[in-house]
């Protein structure tokens, strides 16, 4: 069933009320932010702290709008022969090789070396042509006819070299092929593009100007309440409130490495399977190794355990 | 109008230090046309993810957001609510003082009613203002009367207010240019007429001038902290960043200590990105085949492995004795506000005996670093030769071919043993030696100054007493880093 995507894309209600049915629960600054790459046809840098659904947001809008989700994950040391295009290099071989078994026929009757090579010419150089191109993540988005949601994800963790790769696609929504031409977006409808960076380094200025920023923070306790509650749904609603004050106090904590949203759910999952139908602070000291990933983090935290359940239960 | 109120937004973020560039601006303008100016804080969340970068920069845009629209979010949709004389207005400020000033003696009064009449008590008396601000102000709704004074505002060009004392100023020029003249002349003729109606009315326009003179103090502080602030902030930064650190003074600190992390973020972002491909190392066998397929499989064009960054190994030896002490203080904030691209850094204090400070500036906040510092080698009166014997016997053996080796001081030796033979060590062993003097060229030979010595052991002496100055130096550190 075809979906039409201006209608999906009206408004940021609505766009809103289409995460939430498939169970992503955003703020009005994500779906302003997803209303304004439709309108005004510009990629969205996504930033935030780990876990906070940066990808996930991609992902999503890929399947409410029933788009391909093209995903060109990013890593030290990839280049444009793994994200654009390369060329088929045994084909090309193979090519030649049959080139020259018939070269004999082609230059039958050739007189002199102009001749020939003016033959040749006149044979078609194939050699360079799309049948040898293999696309890669960023050449097949351009090219997908129905338009397509390209995720470029980590894009901190490239070379810098890449990021400038990008700037013509990102602006343009064209590559550069020296041996072909210029290849433009092809479809009816210019690609979502979406990129997502952890900051582990600074992206570059050119970069974020050819972008709309989208900073995603920790969501505030109601918001998590209802991304729990629309991933978990068998949680009991007191034990949820419970389990979501718990993390935001710990986020507020001085931690190495604070739970994000995807280890509030994972740890929602977990009381769930003991059968726990409220928080104490020996259950929570048992399962404290499913939202803190550092031993450190977690004697921190042991250390100030009563209190903060104490808080906890008192406030909810 | 919409696109100057934007441009005017802009200049203002960019007084906050948001980096907006004009096609930025295109963009927030492209953005205007899709979400308009209904919804509030969709235009605040839209023209965010437009305008600012960064989450400071969000933070800051916020604010400015805050501050620029509060004044401006009553624009009516439509512009059917406004009085004639707003309409004219709106389109054209020159006209505007004229029409005020001539419409004033001679227009009737049915002509200004398109506004809210209900609201003033003046009307019962069949008797209406007949000047334009006169209406304005009795039978304008305050969204009107609000248009009006950012419209008179942007006409004397309230934006470029630059001093406290010129509120009063622009106060006047704004009710001046709102027609003020006529509201007065005609106050006075109502007061020197008979009728009970004419002084009600009177008291009315009277009282009404007051709150407008109010609101239009208001605002023109408003733009006063939105525009000028920021320029006295940027002229401030200009100055600090030029006057002698020696001349500093203990409340400047926190500024020029931004400064410094600013300037240190520049560098950071510019030398960050250096890399160099190994030519040596561990071949990349998978990289090395599928590169060299395109060449028939053979071995034409080789691939390493590792592609290194290359950093410098800096070791900074402060003087931190009486007059010096402020600019070690500086260099070293800025060497380690640089710990991302400089990690490294091994920093030494003295006034006669050598320590390392490394461990200190690591773990404990500036301030405090550099107090303990100063508590422990800051007395004593400078011998340049004791701290070139101490490092030859500490720190010596970790020289290499790829040290940086800066030492920040005046020279100043007491007449002692200058040692230079070892500085002269140090020169051979090290990639290089800077000697950062802050101290103007001409006092470098004078009295017990020892520059003539050191200077031939030295690739690069610098005077350096600015933050300009340490920009430079620091800058030219991370450059020759390849």
């Amino acid at each position: 069933m075809p979906v039409n995507i201006d209608e999906k894309l009206a408004n940021v209600d609505v766009i809103k009320d289409g995460f939430d049915a498939l169970n992503y629960i955003c703020n009005k600054q994500i779906a302003t932010a997803v209303f304004l790459a439709y309108h005004l046809e510009k990629p969205i840098l996504i930033e935030g702290p780990p876990g906070v659904g940066k990808t996930e947001l991609a992902k999503t809008t890929a399947e409410m709008l029933q788009l391909e989700c093209i995903r060109l994950q990013c890593y030290e040391g990839l280049d444009e022969s793994k994200a654009i295009y390369e060329w088929k290099y045994g084909k090309q071989l193979l090519y030649t090789q049959v080139l020259k078994e018939t070269l004999g026929e082609i230059l039958d009757g050739a007189k002199g070396l102009s001749e020939s090579v003016a033959k040749l010419h006149d044979f078609g150089d194939i050699f360079f042509s799309d049948e040898f191109l293999e696309p890669r993540p960023l050449l097949k988005a351009l090219r997908a006819e129905e338009g397509c949601v390209l995720l470029i994800d980590e894009i901190d963790k490239s070379d810098h070299e890449f990021e400038s790769l990008l700037l013509e696609m990102l602006s343009d929504f064209q590559l550069s092929i020296p041996e072909i031409g210029t290849v433009k977006a092809s479809g009816k409808r210019k690609p979502l593009v979406f990129l997502t960076s952890n900051n582990t380094r600074e992206i570059s200025d050119a970069l974020k100007r050819r972008c709309l920023h989208l900073y995603i923070p920790f969501p505030d306790a109601s918001l998590e309440n209802q991304i729990v509650n629309a991933r978990v749904p068998e949680i009991a609603e007191k034990l949820r409130i419970q389990l979501v004050n718990f993390i935001q106090e710990l986020r507020d904590m001085d931690l190495k490495k604070v739970p994000a949203i995807s280890e509030t759910i994972d740890w929602a999952r977990t009381l769930i399977l003991l059968n726990s139908e409220s928080l104490d602070a020996d259950l929570v000291k048992q399962t404290l190794n499913v939202i803190l990933k550092f031993q450190e983090d977690i004697e921190t935290v042991e250390a100030e355990l009563q209190s903060v359940t104490n808080k906890v239960l008192k406030e909810s | 109008m919409l696109d100057d109120t934007l441009i005017d937004f802009v200049k203002v973020l960019r007084n906050a230090e948001i980096k907006v560039s004009p096609s930025e601006t295109l963009d927030a303008m492209a953005c205007l046309n899709v979400v308009g100016m209904e919804d509030r804080l969709f235009l605040k969340n839209s023209l965010a993810l437009v305008l600012a970068k960064t989450p400071e920069e969000k933070e800051a845009f916020e604010d400015c957001f805050e501050r620029f629209f509060t004044i401006d979010k009553l624009l009516p949709a439509n512009d059917d609510d406004m009085p004639q004389e707003e309409a004219g207005q709106g389109d054209d400020d020159d006209e505007f003082s004229d029409d005020s000033d001539s419409s004033q003696p001679g227009k009737g009064g049915g002509q200004g009613g398109g506004g809210g009449e209900a609201q003033d008590s003046a009307t019962e008396d069949g008797l209406k203002a007949q000047s334009a601000l006169g209406k304005l102000m009795t039978a304008g709704s305050r969204t009107d009367q609000t248009i009006a004074i950012v419209e008179a505002g942007r006409a004397v060009n309230v934006n470029q207010i630059v001093v406290f004392t010129q509120k009063g100023l622009y106060t006047r020029k704004i009710m001046d240019e709102m027609g003020l003249k006529g509201l007065n002349e005609e106050i006075t003729e109502l007061k020197g007429h008979g009728g009970q109606g004419q002084k009600d009315l009177g008291k009315t326009l009277t009282r009404a001038r007051e709150s407008l003179r109010e609101r239009v103090r208001d605002y023109v502080e408003k733009q006063f902290f939105l525009h000028a602030d920021e320029f006295g902030k940027q002229l401030r930064e200009e100055l600090l960043r030029k006057v002698k650190l020696s001349n500093l003074e203990k409340r400047n600190f926190k500024d020029v200590q931004e400064i410094v992390f600013r300037m240190a973020k520049k560098l950071i972002s510019i030398h960050s990105k250096r890399r160099k491909t190994t030519k040596r190392g561990q071949l990349d066998i998978r990289k090395t085949l599928r590169h060299n397929m395109q060449y028939d499989g053979m071995f034409f064009d080789l691939k390493w492995k590792a592609s290194r960054v290359d950093r410098p190994k800096v070791m900074c030896i402060c003087d931190v004795s009486g007059s010096v002490s402020n600019y070690s203080r500086f260099l070293l904030m800025f060497l380690y506000s640089l710990a991302e691209v400089l990690p490294k850094v091994r920093s030494f204090a003295f006034s006669s005996d050598l320590g390392e400070v490394t461990q200190l500036f690591q773990n404990a906040g500036l301030e405090e670093a550099m107090a303990r510092t100063m508590r422990d080698y800051g007395n004593g009166s400078t011998d340049y030769g004791q701290m070139l014997e101490d490092f030859r016997s500490h720190c010596m053996k970790d020289v290499n071919n790829k040290t940086t080796i800066i030492i920040l001081g005046d020279a100043r030796n007491n007449y002692g043993d200058s040692k230079s033979e070892i500085l002269k060590e140090m020169y051979d062993k090290a990639k290089r030696v800077i000697w950062l003097n802050p101290e103007t060229k001409s006092n470098w030979t004078v009295g017990d100054a020892e520059m003539k010595k050191y200077a031939p052991c030295c690739h690069q002496t610098e005077v350096c007493n600015s933050l300009t100055h340490l920009e430079r130096v620091v800058g030219n550190l991370l450059r020759s880093a390849t």
